[in-house]
C-alpha cells in the first residue's frame, strides 16, 4: 500500500464517521466517493489535442503539463479510473486553476473545463474539508460574510467609516498597513470609495423613465453592491433611461460563485435556491458582474444531479443575461453628448470564455460619441483577480497583473470592463506600477454620456 | 512552481541530482503530477516516467543528458506534448526533459530572414511577432497554436500549406544540438543553405528525438504573399472530389492548399467550436487556397472554379472577405479536437499515396470501417496525398482499442500498397514503428538503426521508438517502472 492509499482510507474512515457511515444509496466513481460526482461526459469530450495549453494562463507561467486544461482534465479522469487519489498533489493543480475559462473558449471540442474543475474542487473538499487557519479563514469569509446580507452590509459600513473618519489616512500614515501581506497592502491602497448599498436602500421596483417597455430583475450582487454601489446605481439609471422598469427582490443573495470554485457546492446549492425563488416573477435578470452572471446561467449544471431542482435551475438560467448584452440587443438609446475620452476594454474570463460576450459591450462603448477605443493585446487574458484567486494565490496572481499593466497601451485614459472583481485587481495594478489610467464599468461611461444628455437637455 | 510549497519527499537519488543541477521546483517527481506526462496527443499508450525535469538553457540540457547517461537511465525530450504518434510518450520510466521553459526568440534578422529560437518557442507567434512587419513562419502544422518549434523539428512536421511551401526540414538553416554524450554541437551554419559534406541538417530534422536534443532552431522566414484566395467545393460524390485534387494539380497549378474532408469529419467539425454551416448531406469538400503575387490570382482561381464545375460540383464559393476566410481554416484546423465532439477516442493515421490512387484508396478505408465497425472520419491534405484517416473509438469499451488499432494498421497497409508511405508528417514513434515493416526491408531498417548508434550508441535516448524492436520487451520496462512508483 503506498502513502496515497493510506492517506485515502483514513479519510474514508473519517468522513463514514462524521457522516455517519457512507450512504448505502451514493455512488462512486473510481476513487470519486462523494456526493454530486464529476460527470464523465465532460472528459469524454477532450481527446487530449492540447489546443488549450496556450491560452491557459498557469500553463503560460509553469509550463508544466498538470498546470494546463489538458493536464487538469487528464488527472481529474485518472482520479476516476482509480489510477490516482484524492490527495494534496492532486488537489493543488485542480485549485491552482484560475477557472478563467479560456480553455473553454480555445477547445475544439468544447469541453467543459470550468464545470470539470468546479465537480472536482467538490470532491476533494468532501473528501479533504480544510482545517486549521485556512478552515477558520474560508468558513468566516464565504459562509460567514458572503451569504449574509446584513453582515456584508455591516463589513461595506465598516469600510465607510475606515475611510470617512479618517482612520484610513492615519493607518496609510502610521504604516501600520505594513503588518499585512504585501497583496493585501496593495489592495487597501486601492479600495474604492465605498458608498451605500443599493439593494434595501432603493424600492424593490425602480420605475422607467417615461414609457415603461417592460419590467427586468436585476441581480445586485455581494461585492458589486459594497464595493462598487455607483456602479449599481449607474446601471438602474441606464437601464431606467431605456424605458425598463428595474426590479431589486430583496429576497435575492449571493449569487455562490466564489463557494463553488471553492468547492463548497453545498452552500452553492443553496444560495442558488434562494435567487431561483427571488426572481421567479421575472422573464429577466440583468446582471453586471461577469463573475456572478457567469454562476447564474450555469445553476443549471449544479443542479445536474438532481431532478427536482434541475427544470427550475434551468428555467432561471435561461433568463439570465449580461446587461451589456441585453442593452445592445436591445437597440439601447444612443447617448448624444460627447465623452471624449480614449479608452481601453479588458474583457473579464468570465464575461468572454464563461458567457461569450464580446462584441456587445465593446460595441456600447465605441456608440458613445467621442469614445476613442483602444485595442487592448492578449484582452482576455486572466488579470489575476479570479474571484478570491488573488487571495489565495497572490504570487501567480500578481504575475498575471503585472502582464496585463504590461499590456496597457500608454495613451489611453480610461479601463473598461464588466466585473467588480477585475476592477479592483487593475485598480491595485495601476496604483502599484504608478499608473494614473481609470478604472470603470462600461455601463458606467454610458451613464455619463445619458446624464450630459440630460443636462443639456435641461440648460 | 507557484502557490503553496510542498515538501519534498522523495527517496530517489537520481531525482536529489538533477535537482541539483535545475534546482528543487524544476522537477516533477510525485505520481500525481507525472500522470499527466503519461501520452502526448497519441493517447493509445500511456507510459510513466520517472520525473520530469525541466532545463532552462543549453548546458543544463548538457548536464542533465550527461548526468542520466552516468545513471544508465533512458530519456526523452519533450516540446508541448501535441505529437500524433507517441514520440514523446515514455514506454516507462524514462526521465522527461521538458523544454517548454526554453521559449525564447533569441535573433531575428529580417534581412537576411531568419530567426533563431529556443526550442519551446510556439510555431504561431513566431508568425504572430513578425506578421506587423510583413513576414510570417511557412510550416504551419494544425496544432501551431501551442506546439514547439522544437518539436516541429523532431518530428519534421508539415501542415496544410506544405504542398506548396515545403515541410519543416525545408525553412531549418541552423541547429544546436546536445548530442546523447552531452556535447554540444551546432550543425549548418546559420543563413549557409547547403553546405558541402553530409546532409546533417536533414538527418537531425525528422529523427523523432533520437538523435539529439536540439536546443537552438534557426529558421527562414517568409515575407508574406501579396495576395491570397480561398475556394470551397461542395461536392455529392467523393470520387469527383478526389478527380477534381489531381485535375487542379494536372492543369499545373500549385495551390498553397489543398484540403479536404469527408461527410463523418463535417458532421464532427459542425458539432465543435467552429461550425462553418457546411451542408451535412455533401460527400465531401475541398478547401482551396492559392497566394502569392497579387496578378496572377484571379486567373488561377478562374481555373480551379472551371475544375470544380468540371467534376459535379454542387456548390463552389470563393471567401468573401478574411473572416470568413479565417472560419473556414479555423473550422479545418481544429478538425482532429472537434471528433471529440462525436466521439470519447480518436486514432488518427498519417498514410501518404500518390493523389491520383485517391478514390481507390478512400474506398477501402471505407470497407475497413466497415469490417471493424468503427466510424472514419477524413481530414486530409490530399493535395500531397497525405492522408488523416480519425478511427473513431471509445477506449472504455473493452476491445475496441484494439479494434481501432488494428483498423489504422490496415489503412497503413493500404497506402503502403499503393506504393506510399506510412507518415507523411505526424511521424513514427510508438504508433507505427511495427508498421515500419510495411516499407522497409530490415536490411534498409539495420542501416538506419546503425545510424542511431553512431549517435546514439547506449540508446538511452528515446529507446524503443521509429523502429521495430521485437528484442525490447515493453513489459520488462514497466515492471521497473512498478519499483520505481513504490519508493
Amino acid at each position: 500500500m503506498n502513502v496515497g492509499e493510506k492517506e485515502r482510507e483514513t479519510v474514508n474512515l473519517v468522513s463514514m464517521l462524521e457522516n455517519k457511515g457512507p450512504a448505502c444509496e451514493t455512488k462512486t466513481l473510481g476513487n470519486y466517493l462523494w456526493d454530486d460526482l464529476p460527470d464523465p461526459d465532460k472528459w469524454a469530450d477532450c481527446v487530449h489535442c492540447g489546443m488549450c495549453l496556450e491560452a491557459c494562463p498557469t500553463y503560460q507561467e509553469t509550463g508544466e503539463e498538470q498546470h494546463s486544461p489538458r493536464g487538469r482534465v487528464y488527472l481529474i479522469k485518472a482520479v476516476a479510473e482509480g489510477k490516482i487519489d484524492i490527495n494534496e498533489a492532486f488537489a493543488k493543480p485542480v485549485f491552482d486553476c484560475l477557472d478563467c475559462r479560456a480553455c473553454e473558449t480555445a477547445c475544439p471540442a468544447d469541453v467543459q473545463v470550468g464545470g470539470l474543475i468546479e465537480e472536482a474542487r467538490g470532491q476533494i473538499r468532501q473528501a479533504m474539508p480544510l482545517t486549521g487557519v485556512k478552515g477558520v479563514v474560508s468558513k468566516t469569509v464565504l459562509n460567514g460574510i458572503f451569504p449574509n446580507k446584513k453582515r456584508l452590509d455591516r463589513l461595506g459600513g465598516f469600510m465607510r467609516f475606515y475611510q470617512k473618519s479618517g482612520l484610513q489616512k492615519v493607518a496609510r500614515k502610521t504604516g501600520v498597513l505594513n503588518v499585512m501581506p504585501s497583496h493585501m497592502k496593495e489592495m487597501e491602497a486601492i479600495l474604492p470609495e465605498v458608498g451605500k448599498p443599493v439593494l434595501g436602500r432603493y424600492p424593490e421596483e425602480v420605475p422607467a423613465e417615461g414609457e415603461s417597455k417592460g419590467k427586468v430583475g436585476m441581480l445586485t450582487g455581494c461585492v458589486m453592491d459594497v464595493m462598487f454601489s455607483d456602479v449599481n446605481e449607474a446601471t438602474i439609471r441606464v437601464l431606467n433611461h431605456n424605458g425598463y422598469d428595474v426590479g431589486l427582490p430583496k429576497q435575492q443573495g449571493c449569487c455562490g460563485a466564489l463557494h463553488i470554485h471553492a468547492g463548497d457546492r453545498e452552500t452553492g446549492k443553496e444560495l442558488a435556491k434562494k435567487n431561483i425563488e427571488a426572481f421567479k416573477d421575472y422573464d429577466k435578470v440583468l446582471v453586471n458582474a461577469a463573475g456572478c452572471g457567469c454562476a447564474l446561467q450555469e445553476y443549471d449544471e449544479l443542479f445536474r444531479n438532481d431532478p427536482e431542482m434541475l427544470p427550475l435551475a434551468e428555467e432561471f438560467s435561461a433568463k439570465v443575461e449580461d446587461v451589456s448584452k441585453f442593452l445592445y440587443d436591445n437597440d439601447f438609446k444612443r447617448p448624444e453628448s460627447e465623452i471624449n475620452t480614449k479608452i481601453t476594454y479588458h474583457d473579464a474570463c468570465h464575461l468572454a470564455h464563461g458567457q461569450g460576450v464580446r462584441f456587445e459591450p465593446r460595441q456600447l462603448l465605441k456608440e458613445i460619441p467621442g469614445v476613442e477605443m483602444v485595442d487592448l493585446p492578449d484582452a482576455d487574458r486572466c488579470c489575476g483577480s479570479a474571484g478570491i484567486y488573488n487571495l489565495t494565490h497572490p504570487e501567480m496572481a500578481g504575475k498575471l497583473l503585472d502582464r496585463k499593466i504590461d499590456d496597457i497601451p500608454e495613451n489611453v485614459e480610461m479601463i473598461s470592463m464588466g466585473n467588480p472583481g477585475c476592477m479592483l485587481q487593475i485598480a491595485m495594478g495601476v496604483e502599484k506600477h504608478g499608473r494614473s489610467e481609470k478604472v470603470v464599468h462600461t455601463v458606467q461611461l454610458l451613464d455619463w454620456a445619458y446624464e450630459k444628455d440630460k443636462q443639456q437637455v435641461k440648460s | 512552481m507557484f502557490g503553496r510549497k510542498r515538501k519534498i519527499k522523495t527517496s530517489d537519488p537520481l531525482v536529489r541530482k538533477l535537482m541539483d543541477i535545475v534546482g528543487e521546483s524544476e522537477v516533477l517527481f510525485e505520481k500525481e503530477d507525472l500522470v499527466a506526462y503519461e501520452c502526448d496527443g497519441y493517447t493509445m499508450y500511456k507510459g510513466m516516467p520517472r520525473a520530469v525535469v525541466f532545463v532552462h538553457d543549453t548546458q543544463e540540457v548538457s548536464d542533465v543528458v550527461k548526468c542520466l547517461n552516468e545513471a544508465e537511465v533512458p530519456y526523452i525530450a519533450r516540446g508541448a506534448g501535441t505529437g500524433l504518434s507517441g514520440g514523446a510518450t515514455p514506454l516507462g520510466g524514462e526521465v522527461i526533459i521538458s523544454l517548454v521553459r526554453m521559449k525564447r526568440m533569441l535573433h531575428l534578422d529580417l534581412e537576411n530572414r531568419k530567426a533563431v529560437v529556443e526550442p519551446g518557442y510556439i510555431n504561431l507567434k513566431l508568425t504572430q511577432s513578425i506578421s506587423d512587419k510583413g513576414y510570417y513562419y511557412a510550416p504551419d502544422p494544425s496544432s501551431q497554436y501551442a506546439c514547439t518549434i522544437g518539436g516541429n523539428v523532431a518530428e519534421n512536421s508539415g501542415g496544410a500549406h506544405c504542398l506548396k511551401y515545403g515541410v519543416t526540414t525545408n525553412h531549418i538553416l541552423g541547429l544546436e544540438v546536445v548530442l546523447p554524450s552531452g556535447e554540444i554541437v551546432d550543425i549548418g551554419v546559420e543563413g549557409v543553405p547547403d553546405l558541402p559534406g553530409y546532409d546533417l541538417l536533414g538527418l537531425l530534422t525528422g529523427s523523432e528525438g533520437t538523435l539529439g536534443i536540439v536546443t537552438k532552431v534557426t529558421v527562414k522566414v517568409l515575407k508574406n504573399p501579396e495576395g491570397k484566395k480561398t475556394v470551397l467545393a461542395y461536392y455529392d460524390d467523393i470520387d469527383d472530389a478526389s478527380q477534381a485534387v489531381s485535375d487542379i494539380i494536372a492543369a499545373g497549378i500549385i495551390p498553397a492548399a489543398l484540403e479536404m474532408m469527408d461527410q463523418v469529419a463535417i458532421e464532427g467539425v459542425e458539432s465543435a467550436a467552429y461550425p462553418v454551416g457546411h451542408p451535412r448531406d455533401i460527400a465531401a469538400f475541398l478547401l482551396i487556397e492559392v497566394d502569392g503575387i497579387e496578378a496572377g490570382i484571379d486567373d488561377q482561381i478562374e481555373e480551379i472554379l472551371t475544375v470544380c464545375k468540371q467534376n459535379n460540383v454542387r456548390e463552389v464559393k470563393v471567401a468573401k472577405d478574411e473572416a470568413e476566410r479565417a472560419l473556414w481554416w479555423a473550422n479545418r484546423k481544429m478538425g482532429f479536437g472537434a471528433m471529440g465532439a462525436i466521439s470519447p477516442d480518436y486514432l488518427v493515421q498519417d498514410g501518404v499515396i500518390p493523389r491520383t490512387r485517391l478514390p481507390e484508396v478512400l474506398a477501402e478505408i471505407r470497407e475497413i470501417s466497415r469490417k471493424y465497425n468503427l466510424r472514419i472520419a477524413n481530414i486530409f491534405h490530399a493535395g500531397d496525398g497525405n492522408l488523416h484517416p480519425l478511427i473513431l473509438y471509445d477506449a472504455s469499451v473493452p476491445g475496441e482499442s484494439e479494434r481501432a488499432s488494428k483498423a489504422g494498421s490496415e489503412c497503413l497497409k493500404v497506402c503502403a500498397d499503393v506504393g506510399g508511405s506510412i507518415t507523411g508528417e505526424h511521424g513514427v514513434g510508438i504508433e507505427k514503428s511495427a508498421e515500419m515493416r510495411f516499407i522497409f526491408t530490415d536490411e534498409e531498417l539495420e542501416a538506419q538503426t546503425n545510424i542511431r548508434e553512431v549517435f546514439n550508441p547506449q540508446d538511452l535516448l528515446n529507446p524503443g521508438k521509429l523502429f521495430p524492436q521485437p528484442g525490447r520487451c515493453v513489459e520488462v520496462k514497466r515492471a521497473n517502472q512498478d519499483e520505481v512508483q513504490l519508493v
